[in-house]
């Protein structure tokens, strides 16, 4: 049995979406949810489905992906490209293995940080239960 | 250090605000704020529409030239649309106060494009687009108040006459053409028609020019806001009829007309400043308003990248790049592969969306490269 290593949230996020600058050490880790970490873009457009996929192979435990409010793209179609990327309607999509639980997209505006920080706890807890299943399993 | 400027700038922090409640009241896909470039593109066509209607029932005569026992001319054909034809006031209303709208809409776009910092850089082009555009707008509009013919239109006649008159060199020539001869006759009304509806088509020709650098631009706001508009103007025209003054005569001197401030602002002012000083602060404040892009200054973009030895030639990049800044190019010879993605410098925003968009790690920021993103995620995640 392999040591259970306590494992990370990542978040890749748009510089320009919810505000988390003063939620988050010089790490990128929340200090409100210490389980998460955060990793900019210039746009959330730039965020390839690959890089999901990266990120749980390298052993995080979820991905949240956050752009801003779909319709205010500051690169104009940005959130759009990665929603449908992600929803598997624009190429290159996620991959078919991909556990799609542990991905979850969001779409904040810059004054959202207290919608973001909860939506994250909760992502935290749902993954929590997820592994408790999986372990019962 | 721009974003972070930005982001303490109190006009920015503003429009976030209103722009955070619209979606809270109407959810981002109603959000009139996120198609503040559609709007008057909408109100254009409302325009063309309703003036359409107009067009087939105006007369662009000062007097009879058949001899006739009834005067038909600009003023009574506009009254016979408003009074005669079924729902003709109706469509003369939505006429007017689309225009009004257009420029209120316009205002808005101007001002959100501004406060939050999209019309700089790779943008300048649709800025300054954008600048002539609004121009031709409020000239059209005018030209609007002229083909009525009424005493507001007479007089403004002759308060452009001067205002022309006053130009050194090209004074003479600008008015001749403007009245279409030496003085005020029917040719100077089928003139102004032409300027009226010639030159709304020549804004199709600058509306291009505003979009060719963006791909898929958003021209229509979702049918809802669609039906919105509409209800709001017709609200408008029931609740504020439009009515000509009385009829121009060419003998009299009319000397105050009611002003529609969206339009008329400029006439305002020539009644408060010499007309010299009225060119100069027009002219000044063109090319003020036209230079606003290169006000701040920030280091220039750092654009995207293409791996010769990745690149497929796929063409994903150049679907999905926002400003049309990829083109797909035959692939030098002794390649595998047919085409080849390059990026034209000056269009591209620097956004990586094409990185997004590649399978095969091919396109890359400079200041972010693919492989940064990949130690970063795998750092974070094994930490």
């Amino acid at each position: 049995m392999v040591e259970t290593k306590k494992k990370t949230v990542i978040t890749l996020i748009c510089e320009r979406a919810v505000d988390l600058d003063r939620e988050m050490d010089e790490k990128g880790i929340l200090k409100d949810a210490p389980d998460v970490t955060v990793i900019k873009f210039p746009c959330s457009g730039m965020i390839q489905p690959l890089m999901i996929e990266a990120a749980l192979k390298a052993g995080a435990e979820g991905v949240i992906v956050c752009g801003c409010q779909i319709g205010d793209c500051y690169y104009r179609e940005g959130n759009k490209m990665i929603r449908e990327r992600l929803l598997g309607e624009r190429p290159p999509g996620l991959k078919k293995t991909v556990d799609r639980r542990r991905v979850v997209a969001l779409w904040l505006s810059r004054l959202q940080t207290k919608r973001f920080i909860s939506e994250a706890k909760e992502f935290v807890g749902h993954l929590q239960t997820l592994n408790s299943i999986t372990e019962a399993k | 250090m721009v974003m972070q400027k930005l982001y303490t700038d109190p006009l920015n922090k503003a429009t976030l605000w209103l722009e955070h409640w619209t979606n809270v009241i109407a959810t981002s896909k109603y959000n009139p704020f996120y198609y503040h470039g559609a709007l008057p593109q909408f109100y254009l066509w409302v325009l063309f529409l309703s003036g359409l209607l107009l067009f087939a029932y105006y007369i662009p005569t000062i007097d009879n030239a058949y001899a006739s026992e009834r005067l038909i001319n600009a003023w009574t054909s506009v009254d016979y649309i408003t009074k005669t034809i079924p729902f003709g006031a109706v469509f003369r209303g939505l006429h007017r106060y689309a225009g009004d709208a257009m420029v209120l809409t316009i205002i808005l776009h101007v001002l959100r494009v501004w406060f939050t910092d999209r019309y700089r850089q790779y943008r300048w082009v649709q800025w300054v687009s954008g600048v002539v555009l609004l121009l031709a707008v409020l000239f059209i509009g005018q030209t609007g108040y002229y083909l009525v013919w009424d005493e507001r239109s007479l007089l403004l006649t002759r308060m452009t006459v001067s205002a022309f008159e006053s130009l050194p060199v090209i004074g003479q020539p600008l008015k001749d053409w403007f009245i279409n001869g030496k003085e005020i006759t029917n040719l100077t009304l089928s003139n102004y028609l032409f300027i009226h509806i010639g030159l709304s088509f020549m804004l199709l020709f600058g509306l291009w020019v505003h979009y060719v650098r963006m791909a898929r631009p958003v021209l229509t706001p979702p049918p809802v806001i669609n039906y919105i508009l509409v209800a709001i103007t017709l609200a408008v025209v029931a609740m504020f009829p439009i009515q000509s003054g009385t009829m121009a005569q060419l003998t009299q001197t009319p000397t105050s007309f009611e002003i529609d401030w969206f339009f008329l602002w400029p006439y305002w002012m020539m009644t408060k400043m010499s007309m010299g000083f009225f060119w100069a602060l027009m002219i000044g404040a063109v090319v003020l308003f036209t230079a606003v892009p290169w006000f701040v200054r920030t280091k220039p973009v750092e654009t995207a990248e293409v791996v010769l030895t990745k690149c497929t030639g796929c063409s994903l990049c150049d679907k999905d790049c926002p400003y049309e800044a990829i083109d797909m190019v035959p692939a030098p010879a002794g390649s595998r592969f047919k085409l080849l993605a390059t990026v034209k410098s000056y269009r591209c925003s620097g956004c990586g969306l094409c990185v997004g968009a590649c399978a095969f790690d091919a396109i890359d920021l400079p200041n972010l490269l693919d492989s940064d993103v990949s130690n970063q995620i795998k750092a974070a995640a094994q930490s």
